[in-house]
């Protein structure tokens, strides 16, 4: 029998097949060895626009055409490098200075390896993805060069060699074949050595760097070539600190946190259920208190202290085990704010420290004593602490430099230091930066992020990425925002608008109806349509009409935006939309899903002019039952775009008897009866405190532009019918796509949700709220009435939505159909359809509605494909989801900084002619703490915490400023009585009785609101001050 | 973590384990490598190697194949046996075969069914035994051409070799494919890693004469496809084109494996 060995020496082609070998384990624990071929080659060009060689040998793809050349014939040099160089950097280069990378000043011409890239991936997958998207970006001009398929820089691993050496063999090996091959192609031009751009290196190892020196490779650290940059200093901040940082301390050996447990061991633990995974959430009253959803418990586990939370940061996937029954507590019943309680921590000395500080120790404590005392009738809840993290949920964090923590040359030295940013979300602990600008970093908004937590710092350490310019000013205040709440806000990139037609503006329905345009098209244009939107709407979504039957029924139209005529699935400006998920709402802003051009002009269904639509038709009895509906896509001609006033006008106004004013009122009739129906199946009437910015003249006191929102009966109009047509769409939907449906629940929430408040409704008002069923809800909520005071009823309805799920996208083949209700609407299936404008997921409804009724487009292709995979549609609805609880919080932030600001003006208008600077309103407790309340101000619709010095006692003189308030907090008493939510502030020691302030939960209390500086650090933060000073029912 | 073609192929246009689009892995294949059976072949396909071999034309055994079985011509038998190490992970199996094990066993047994001239050996059985060493993505393909030279080797009649290759798709093949641009990413001759990432196809055809030095005609004859296998979901409106480079792939390796035959012959 023949030998079967391989036998290369017979086949030219064997000699350039190497392999790869290496090991891998599992999840499972399994050690697997893979090995794989490598073709190594000299086709891959160096891609220098220097070179002569590799121009003909680069190979064409499969279309035939040859990649460009990337790296500049003109590369930037610094001093050292007067010719020019190209940068290859090594792996620990890129993860401690990606930011430097994609710095938009310096480092163009770098040349990524294969085996950097490869490294890096495994040690990070966010940074490989950052990377992966500057090597796509064209100006930056970064290469991937795959050296280990080229034949003269594959680099085979030595026996005794370790992989990390390798990898840095490899790296020179690259650098000096670069040089090489420039040096030769130029010498083949005839030009002199001197032209050739040299080659650096750029690493952050020592061993690495030495042996470059030895193999007479251009190396440098990456603080090195950095210093040799002009503007190094901003740069040098930009170097992740982690690396460093571990270096530095690791001899120290001082570790203030337990060490997390092993990967294998959290997996058997998670595995048997000792164990529970879950996201680590951080309560927005007390910095210390943490909770973990499980769902082995219908509470959340509660996690106590640093030391019980472990670094884990709010939004990190963490592994938690339950603490032994004797130390379940009571949740917090104080408020605790990390600024008050580690106010002089010194960001450079860390030896003192404990990771529980004493002052720390000690709020702590008062809570134990607290959960022990009346553990007889108290409800001690489990609580557990971290014990591993799953994954970060790191991210960029915006806040400012906290002035204390710099030294005192801080103006003026150029030393390098340590700082401490809070950052703009409570929930997430200071970060330590290092720093050479501290002084100018001092009342800037500026983007940091961190890098590690290691078991010897008592906070993260983290590193500078950009200022956002100066606090409190508009633009930087703006940008802080839609950062914090991850919004794409940078402008369209081309290839999006290149999607856009062709003729622009000028765009119109084509007029013959030959047009493939009008293929599947009704022609609606005859309809008397009108649209009703808030006042001064550019990208209308919807417009209506109502007409009489001959056979006395009526038909309602619904129609709505063609959004998906324009955006063809998985082109580049659908995968941007689908990216942004949602418009963004500020103040005075507007973050468009789609390009103006689309939104405002071509898709909005403005009036006067044609436009496509997708319409819903049902035919209605007289008394609103559904007779039959229709989908189809139509062309329509709106007669006139209202504002909700203007036409609650013309419906009033009983000299209009034209047709269009008809249509209203029918429409107006009709949503009544949906209304009343919705109502009585049992959907929720609920409350949000909402307010309004209305942007009035600069002149006038800003404040008169914060209006609550005024319920119109045509506001009501255009929102049963939406509703409607939501349902009506979703079904159909359902019906065509059993698994793929894109719908929208929102989960029944489980009675323990309520808990708490039916306990506080129960005993300060007797009332009773039932939580069976969402009918019983609503039923329950109206009889909470309270008829001294109007606003009750709504606070209530505020709690109770706080107390509820979100509502959710989801596919439908995720759920069971029974699970699909939407509890709040009280429908038993529900989604999107009305606004494509401005949601992704009402577009994507839209494609699968276009191909449930069998529309074909314009050049025949079924528009719903590309979302008929379960497992994309499931990303989609993740990030639509994700990005619609975003987009709303950055709308509330944005108003919340609005009020602020225009508190603040009114302020300084007030304080010029020597007035009090605050506003007197009505205020309503929400929450009682043992040293505080919560108050919702619902003129404002904010809400904020009073503290101990806040309470106006009864005699006192109207001292407003806060500094000499602050004096009030340490005489202050307080009595605070967990079971009947009530809080009595008392003069210490003052004899008499009078002295003194009770409040209670949902009491309506005098508050004066101003704006103030938070003292003592001269470029603090402003915040919202609201002083009790008075209570008005009892 | 290695990378994956999804997110470098575009970047470099080259695969994982350094080929080009179009580029075969090593094939490397004897014959006559077992002396005690009628026909025997080993073939290497990159890391993937399978050892065949073919015993028959053989009187059928009786009591199965009685009958009307085989009355008309030879009845063909596949057996393919995928070795307990030839994957990343050891798998101990009872014995029998798997689910893979049979699908490839199924479809070489219809393939080469109707490719041989088994008219001419009435009432006879062939069994070809597949032993799959190493698995490293396009088994099916490799199988194919392991039989072909095995059944070469045994001297039974065919009209032309049979040869398999894989062809897949790089891209976002689940979607159709987009009018306006036509650049499409066809990948030839798959290894395990990216069979596992990306839609492929198994393309098998036969010349329907001999073609090489001994044919007279200066036109060649046609290329028929004989096997067609595709697991995975794509899109129909790339079918084409990977069609089109799986057949030119079996073209490429049609010339290996007469190369292989003729060296043999010669030795």
């Amino acid at each position: 029998m023949k030998s079967l060995r391989r036998d290369f020496s017979s086949n030219p082609q064997a000699a350039n097949v190497t392999s790869k070998v290496f090991v891998r384990s599992t999840k499972s624990g399994k050690v697997q060895k893979i090995v794989r071929e490598l073709y190594l080659r000299q086709d891959i060009p160096c891609s220098s626009k220097l070179c002569s060689i590799c121009p003909s040998i680069a190979p064409a793809d499969a279309n035939g055409n040859i990649a460009p050349f990337v790296l500049s014939d003109r590369p930037a040099g610094t001093k050292a490098f007067p010719r020019g160089h190209y940068l290859v950097p090594d792996t620990n280069a890129l993860l401690n200075g990606m930011d430097l990378f994609e710095h938009t000043g310096a480092f163009f011409d770098v040349v990524i390896l294969q085996t950097v890239l490869e490294e890096l991936r495994n040690q990070s997958l966010p940074l490989y993805n950052r990377l992966l998207s500057l090597i796509k970006t064209d100006e930056k001009r970064f290469y991937l060069f795959f050296n280990e398929f080229r034949l003269e820089t594959h680099v085979r691993r030595g026996p005794e060699e370790s992989i990390n050496d390798r990898n840095d063999r490899a790296v020179r090996t690259v650098a000096s074949w670069y040089g090489e091959h420039l040096r030769e192609s130029a010498a083949k031009k005839g030009k002199k050595e001197k032209s050739v751009p040299a080659i650096v290196v750029i690493t952050d190892d020592k061993e690495n760097l030495r042996k470059s020196k030895e193999e007479n490779v251009t190396a440098l650290s990456l603080s090195d070539y950095v210093a040799g940059l002009e503007d190094s200093e901003k740069l040098l901040d930009m170097i992740s600190e982690a690396r460093e940082a571990r270096d530095a301390k690791g001899a120290r050996g001082e570790l203030f946190y337990p060490e997390y447990y092993s990967m294998s061991k959290l997996m058997t633990g998670l595995r048997a259920g000792n164990l529970h995974q879950g996201v680590f959430n951080v309560s927005p009253y007390n910095y210390l208190e943490g909770s973990v959803n499980v769902a082995a418990f219908d509470k959340p586990l509660l996690i106590l202290g640093r030391d019980n939370s472990n670094r884990a940061i709010a939004g990190d996937v963490v592994v938690i085990e339950v603490l032994p029954k004797d130390q379940w507590k009571s949740p917090s019943t104080k408020l605790v704010d990390e600024e008050a309680v580690t106010r002089n921590d010194n960001p450079d000395t860390e030896e003192t420290e404990a990771v529980v500080s004493d002052r720390e120790r000690k709020a702590l404590q008062d809570e134990v004593k607290k959960a022990h005392s009346n553990r007889s009738d108290g409800k001690p809840q489990p609580t557990a602490h971290v014990v591993g993290v799953i994954k970060r949920g790191w991210r960029q964090y915006v806040g400012h430099v906290d002035s204390n923590s710099t030294g005192s040359q801080a103006a003026s030295g150029r030393r390098q230091q340590n700082v401490f940013v809070l950052p703009m979300d409570k929930r997430v602990p200071k970060i330590r930066v290092r720093t050479r600008q501290a002084g100018d970093l001092l009342g800037q908004r500026i983007l940091v992020t961190i890098d590690s937590w290691d078991r010897d710092s008592r906070y993260p350490t983290g590193h500078f990425i950009r200022s956002l310019g100066e606090l409190e000013t508009k633009g930087a205040e703006t940008e802080a925002l839609l950062l914090e709440y991850d919004v794409q806000y940078k402008p369209f990139p081309k290839a999006v608008l290149d999607c856009l037609p062709s003729e622009g503006h000028d765009w119109k329905v084509p007029a013959s109806k030959e047009d493939k345009g009008w293929t599947g098209r009704r022609d609606l244009r005859d309809l008397i349509v009108c649209s009703i939107d808030p006042p001064g709407c550019q990208d209308i979504d919807d417009a209506l009409h109502a007409r009489r039957l001959p056979n006395g029924n009526f038909e309602v139209g619904v129609h709505i935006a063609d959004v998906s005529h324009f955006v063809k699935p998985n082109n580049a400006m659908d995968l941007e939309a689908s990216v942004r998920g949602t418009s963004v709402y500020l103040v005075d802003k507007r973050i468009d899903m789609l390009p103006h051009l689309l939104g405002t002009d071509l898709c909005s269904l403005k009036p006067y002019v044609e436009r496509y639509a997708f319409s819903v038709i049902w035919e209605l009895t007289p008394h609103g039952e559904i007779v039959s509906s229709d989908f189809t896509k139509s062309v329509i001609r709106s007669r006139e775009a209202f504002s909700y006033e203007q036409a609650q006008l013309r419906i009033d106004d009983p000299s209009q008897k034209d047709e269009l004013t008809e249509s209203m009122r029918h429409l107006l009739h009709f949503s009544k009866i949906f209304k009343q129906k919705r109502y009585d199946a049992g959907a929720l009437n609920l409350a949000s405190p909402e307010v309004r910015i209305e942007a009035g003249d600069e002149a006038g006191d800003p404040l008169t532009d914060v209006k609550t929102k005024a319920m119109l009966a045509t506001n009501s109009l255009v929102e049963e019918f939406m509703l409607l047509a939501n349902i009506s769409v979703a079904s159909k939907v359902f019906n065509s796509f059993s698994q793929t449906a894109l719908l929208r629940r929102h989960a029944t929430p489980p009675p323990q949700n309520f808990e708490e408040l039916i306990n506080q409704l129960s005993k300060k008002r007797n009332m009773e709220l039932d939580v069976s069923s969402s009918g019983a809800l609503a039923n329950s909520l109206d009889r909470c009435v309270d008829p001294k005071n109007p606003f009750f009823n709504t606070l209530v309805r505020i709690l109770a939505t706080r107390c509820m799920t979100s509502a959710e996208y989801f596919c439908a083949g995720a759920h069971a159909e029974s699970e699909f209700r939407h509890y709040g609407l009280a429908s038993p299936i529900y989604t999107h359809f009305t606004s494509p404008i401005r949601r992704y997921a009402d577009l994507l409804v839209h494609r699968q509605l276009a191909s449930a009724i069998g529309y074909e487009g314009e050049d025949g292709h079924a528009v719903a494909e590309g979302v008929s995979t379960r497992g994309k549609l499931e990303d989609i609805c993740r990030n639509i989801n994700f990005r619609h609880r975003n987009a709303q919080f950055a709308g509330r932030a944005s108003i919340e900084y609005y009020v602020g600001q225009a508190l603040k003006a009114r302020g300084e208008k007030m304080a010029a002619g020597g007035d009090n600077t605050g506003v007197d309103e009505e205020g309503y407790v929400m929450r009682v703490f043992e040293n505080g309340v919560v108050v919702f101000v619902p003129r404002f619709g904010i809400e904020g915490v009073v503290r101990l010095e806040d309470f106006v006692l009864p005699g006192e003189s109207g001292v407003y400023s806060a500094a000499e308030r602050r004096e009030f907090a340490v005489h202050r008493t307080t009595e605070f009585d967990n079971e009947e939510y009530t809080l009595r502030v008392e003069e210490k020691g003052h004899p008499e009785k009078e002295r003194g302030v009770t409040v209670e939960l949902f009491q309506r209390v005098q508050v004066n609101v101003s704006s103030v500086k938070e003292e003592g650090r001269a470029a603090g933060k402003r915040r919202v001050r609201i002083l009790i000073t008075g209570s008005t029912d009892k | 973590m290695p990378l994956d073609t999804s997110t470098t192929y575009p970047l470099t246009r080259l695969r994982l384990d350094g080929r080009r689009w179009n580029e075969l892995r090593l094939l490397q294949a004897q014959i006559s490598t077992n002396p005690a059976s009628s026909g025997s072949s080993y073939l290497s396909m990159g890391n993937t190697a399978i050892m065949c071999s073919v015993h028959g034309p053989a009187e059928g055994r009786r009591g199965e194949a009685s009958g009307t079985a085989g009355s008309s011509g030879a009845v063909v038998e596949v057996d393919v046996n995928i070795a307990g190490f030839a994957g990343v992970d050891r798998r101990r199996r009872a014995g029998g075969s798997d689910k893979q094990s049979s699908r490839i066993a199924t479809t070489l047994r219809s393939a080469f069914q109707s490719h041989l001239h088994t008219y001419l050996y009435p009432h006879s059985t062939i069994s070809i035994h597949v032993s799959v060493l190493s698995a490293d993505g396009s088994l099916l393909a490799a199988a194919i051409n392991a039989c072909t030279l095995a059944l070469v080797d045994a001297g039974i009649p065919m009209p032309g070799l049979l040869c398999g290759c894989t062809a897949g798709m790089s891209g976002s093949a689940s979607t159709p494919r987009d009018p306006r641009s036509d650049e499409l990413d066809p990948l030839l001759d798959l290894s395990l890693p990216e069979e596992q990432e990306l839609p492929q196809l198994t393309v098998g055809t036969t010349t329907s004469v001999p073609v090489g030095e001994n044919n007279m005609d200066e036109e060649e004859g046609e290329t028929k496809v004989a096997v067609l296998n595709m697991d995975s979901k794509l899109h129909c409106t790339y079918i084409e084109t990977m069609l089109a480079v799986g057949m030119d792939g079996c073209n490429q390796i049609r010339e290996l494996l007469e190369g292989v035959i003729k060296d043999s012959s010669r030795a």
